[in-house]
């Protein structure tokens, strides 16, 4: 697809402003009514999915051309998918977050990008990560586990530990520990250590579509090569790129998130705790796990109309709208901790506010990120829970950093630390 | 005419840097297609209404006042505008500034027993009504949906919608008011006026109902509101909805002391007179021709997708093949909406008892198919919420509504059948969707206690395809023509021809004095007068009429 192929939905948007909005069924507040943090942030039309596709269609149709400006609006959002799926509520057939990928290939190929992005991208071509950091230290998190390195021993399941969880010391250990589980529950496990590379889903959010496709091509080629035909990934953002982003490709591993694994094992009593933890948390769905952890559906086909000019798609077109989302393992998961007690905030599963941390803001725009994570705290101090529970590295770094900032005493935990501690 | 930088930067000094551009792509994105939605014009292929020159995100009253007096020193025109879902809200000319209310977006405060709440421009129906639950009380939402500005509705159009009935229409329900006038002045109108609060709208204070709003109100052509206090109703059902079900189906359990049906009727003039009864035996909450928006022979086929997460639209072919779903389909021909709220379980029992009365004078019926469990709690959250009108598009994503059979039952209903007819011979040629010629919508009273309906025809088309967007341009000029020879006059398709014109800017004076001299022609003189003395320097536009 080509940004000109979104022509149609660009001149079809209504101009409702639902994209600005959590699905107006599910407001229940003024506090908690947004769902965009791009136009909750910036406040112009453009910064909104609605505003996006009149800004596009002015690029495209040559009213317009490229500044800061321009730059800016198509840079400053998270890609977290709340407009995609307030936009489906009603209006079946618009894709604002697939335009929004298209907008930014067509800027980074027409070499509109950031100097914030570029430099990472500059050391991810040499290093393999999104952190900055030596590919020759990509393995040290998992320094003195035993567990099989796929490249020497075949293993039934591939951990993927993901740039964030390998690199993050604050993070790593979430990592080790749920290799350490799963292999105590008996999964046949190993690792790829400093092999590992970047899945490429974070720099296709910002727009780098041949990165990721090297670095996409790279990682089936290396998977296929080690016989896996498992992977399991405590990051949202790698689940996401493993089984939406990578599919498409040809890629045919079964692809699961950690706390899938685990509400899988606890389900059939392979996985047992021993301990109470008794807190008081609140859960946040990441976007790539949740609205965008939809599973992939291949299609391919064309417009066509009925009823004279009722728009449909030939043949059914799959409708990603974060109705299939991961919510429910998470969620199980938690309730299963003898002593954990689950609230819930006002904006949860497909509606859920984003933390901030993805397409790229959190590189470019630390206000912005840091502002957009500092509002999820809010909500969940609201809700009087002592934590904020996530399944993805990326959102726990932004909401420790956003806690650490304001001085907030809630904590941040990844699901796994809970159910460590519960063993 | 680009802003002076001098007029840029005291622009920039009212508001910061961070709430003013003139980004060329910025301003893009406000501008409104007029081959779109219910704008009551065209639709005209790829025309779009003209580039601002700046927009300015207010953030308080004085802000907006410091921009209006500056609009008057150096004669700039400017249109204030909160959710932007229509070309109402867009410059009509150049040499005109977009003021954006979105930072404008608190309920301030809600009088829990005065019943009433306090609310800045960019509050939408959603927002009040979530917060107006917590306290058992409701607010009016209008017919455009709950994505809309509640201040908006109240002191610049008509305000009409599904709730009319139990809440009023929002002309209705504006009291206590600031308005920052065309010159910048400030009004407080009502008993804020008198500084006695914000209760009432018509005094103590001065009163300014009619010269700000009217019947249709002003569309943003007459100075900025930047507060307004607003009535509530009582709302005895849940402080919070527990809204269940999978995206984009989602549901309420509807509570015991609650109703929603589907009524159906053998005749018209059933339907007319059911609506009376209704009125007489004040027992409707809401009451809308709804579901009707997808068309006579496709509106079941419509609710059976939008309550199964897994269908879409694709799917509308093959349901329509099902001689259930075409049984069904006729059997709610002549079908409305009604939502019944009981203060108490005996009220709801004496409601329902009523009902069954009316239906058993007129030979209506509940219908079946509606009443099932899942069903009835997707559309009493549907009706109750408003939350999903921009189904109004989703056929080829532009719709606009036709002939618009507007008064007293008896007389929407006389014509129904005629116009279905003339629309369904429409639909044949291929231009708009093929519905079933009946896709007359609208709120079974709009006004306090009933009294009347507004119904508009729906008529979907395509605005990204030009055939689409032309043949229904011919079409609405054909039904404006029938309208006007059965001596109707011509529909909402052409409510705003005297605003605004086919190149998307302001309608050409001789054309627009045309318009407006018809029967109706001093009060538009009148307004005239009114114009030159709120609105000196002529910054406001032509959606507030006048003739010279």
């Amino acid at each position: 697809m080509a940004l000109e192929d979104y022509k149609a939905d660009m001149e079809r948007c209504s101009q409702c402003s639902y994209c600005k909005w959590v699905p107006l069924d599910q407001i229940k507040s003024q506090r908690f009514a947004k769902g965009c943090p791009s136009v909750s942030y910036n406040n112009f039309n453009s910064y909104s999915a609605r505003g996006r596709f009149a800004v596009a269609l002015s690029l495209i149709n040559g009213q317009s051309t490229y500044t800061d400006r321009v730059r800016d609006i198509v840079y400053q959002c998270a890609t977290c998918g709340s407009c995609d799926v307030a936009d489906k509520i009603c209006r079946y057939n618009l894709e604002p977050l697939e335009m929004m990928h298209e907008l930014r290939f067509r800027l980074v190929e027409d070499g509109q990008t950031l100097p914030q992005h570029l430099k990472v991208i500059d050391s991810l071509r040499q290093q393999n990560n999104m952190l900055m950091e030596s590919a020759s230290n990509r393995g040290d998190w998992a320094k003195g586990l035993v567990v099989k390195n796929i490249a020497n021993k075949p293993a039934k399941v591939l951990f993927h530990a993901g740039c964030r969880f390998s690199y993050d010391k604050d993070l790593s250990e979430s990592a080790r520990s749920a290799v350490t589980i799963l292999k105590n529950a008996g999964v046949d496990i190993g690792i790829m250590g400093k092999d590992e590379s970047c899945c490429g889903g974070r720099v296709y959010d910002m727009g780098y579509k041949d990165e990721f496709l090297k670095l996409a091509e790279k990682t089936i080629k290396a998977w296929t090569a080690a016989g896996v035909k498992t992977v399991v990934t405590s990051c949202a953002d790698c689940f996401h790129a493993f089984s939406r982003l990578y599919p498409p490709l040809g890629a045919k591993f079964e692809v699961l998130h950690t706390v899938q694994y685990l509400d899988r094992l606890i389900k059939e009593g392979k996985l047992k705790f021993t301990k109470t933890v008794p807190r008081r948390v609140t859960y946040h769905d990441p976007c790539h796990l949740g609205r965008q952890g939809e599973p992939y559906v291949p299609w391919q086909g064309q417009e066509k109309k009925i009823f004279k000019q009722v728009v449909v798609y030939e043949p059914r077109k799959p409708r990603y709208n974060g109705a299939w989302g991961v919510y429910a393992p998470p969620r199980d998961v938690l309730k299963a901790i003898p002593g954990v007690e689950l609230v819930e905030m006002e904006r949860i599963k497909e509606y859920a506010w984003c933390c901030g941390a993805g397409g790229g803001s959190r590189e470019a725009y630390p206000e912005f990120s840091g502002w957009t994570a500092a509002e999820r705290i809010e909500e969940a101090k609201s809700t009087g829970a002592e934590a904020i529970v996530s399944a993805c590295g990326w959102c726990e770094r932004n909401f420790i950093d956003a806690v650490t900032a304001t001085g907030d005493k809630l904590k941040v935990f990844d699901i796994i630390d809970l159910v460590k501690q519960a063993i | 005419m680009a802003l002076t930088r001098e007029a840029y930067r005291a622009f920039e000094d009212v508001v910061g840097p961070r709430n003013i551009s003139d980004d060329p792509a910025l301003l893009d994105s406000y501008r409104y297609p007029l081959s779109h939605t219910a704008i009551h014009l065209g639709p005209y292929y790829r025309v779009y209404t003209p580039r601002g020159e700046a927009v300015l995100l207010p953030g308080s009253t004085e802000e907006v006042q410091a921009i209006v007096k500056l609009c008057n020193k150096y004669k700039i025109k400017f249109k204030a505008s909160s959710t932007f879902w229509s070309a109402m809200g867009y410059p009509n000319d150049e040499n005109t500034i977009q003021l954006d209310m979105r930072r404008m977006d608190r309920v301030l405060e809600i009088d829990e027993k005065n019943m009433f709440a306090i609310i800045e421009p960019n509050v939408i129906g959603a927002v009040l009504q979530a917060e107006a639950m917590k306290v058992g009380l409701n607010t009016h939402i209008i017919g455009a949906g709950s994505s809309c500005s509640p201040l908006a509705s109240a002191t610049s159009f008509a305000g009409a919608g599904p709730s009319g009935m139990f809440m009023g229409g929002h002309g209705e329900n504006m009291l206590g008011l600031e308005w920052v006038m065309p010159d910048g002045e400030l009004l407080r109108t009502g008993s804020l006026g008198a500084g006695l609060g914000w209760f009432c709208g018509e005094g103590p204070g001065p009163s300014v109902r009619s010269i700000i709003r009217g019947g249709l109100g002003t569309q943003g052509a007459l100075g900025v509101f930047t507060k307004i206090a607003i009535k509530l109703f009582p709302w005895p059902g849940p402080a919070r909805l527990p809204v269940e079900g999978i995206v984009p189906a989602y549901k309420v359990p509807m509570p015991d002391n609650f109703r929603t049906y589907t009524l159906s009727f053998p005749t018209w003039q059933a339907w007319a007179d059911a609506c009376y009864k209704i009125w007489d035996a004040e027992i409707g909450y809401i009451g809308h021709r709804q579901f009707s928006m997808f068309g006579r022979d496709l509106k079941w086929a419509m609710v059976k997708i939008l309550t199964d997460p897994t269908k879409t639209l694709y799917d509308l072919e093959e349901l329509m093949q099902d001689p259930e779903v075409v049984r069904i389909t006729e059997d709610m021909k002549r079908d409305f909406q009604l939502v019944l709220a009981g203060m108490t379980l005996r009220d709801i029992e004496w409601q329902d008892k009523a009902l069954d009365e009316i239906l058993t004078e007129t030979g209506g019926w509940k219908s079946a198919a509606m009443l099932d469990p899942d069903i009835t709690d997707w559309s009493f959250l549907y009706l109750v919420r408003l939350g999903h009108k921009n189904l109004n598009l989703v056929y080829g994503g532009g719709y606009d509504g036709c002939f618009g059979l507007q008064g007293n039952p008896d007389f929407g209903t006389q014509y129904i059948e005629e116009v279905t007819e003339f629309k369904r011979q429409w639909e044949e040629k291929g231009n708009i969707a093929a519905a079933g010629g009946d896709c007359a919508m609208g709120g079974i009273g709009v006004m306090g206690g009933g009294g009347a309906t507004v119904w508009e025809n729906f008529a979907h088309f395509d605005p990204h395809d030009k055939a689409s967007t032309e043949g229904t341009l011919e079409f609405f000029n054909a039904s404006s023509a029938y309208g006007v020879k059965r001596g109707w006059g011509p529909g909402m398709e052409k409510q705003n021809d005297s605003a605004r014109w086919t190149d998307g800017k302001t309608t050409p004076k001789e054309i627009r004095n045309k318009l407006l001299s018809g029967g109706q022609s001093s009060v538009f003189r009148y307004q005239r007068r009114i114009k030159e003395t709120f609105d000196p320097n002529d910054l406001g536009d032509t959606y507030y009429r006048t003739l010279e």
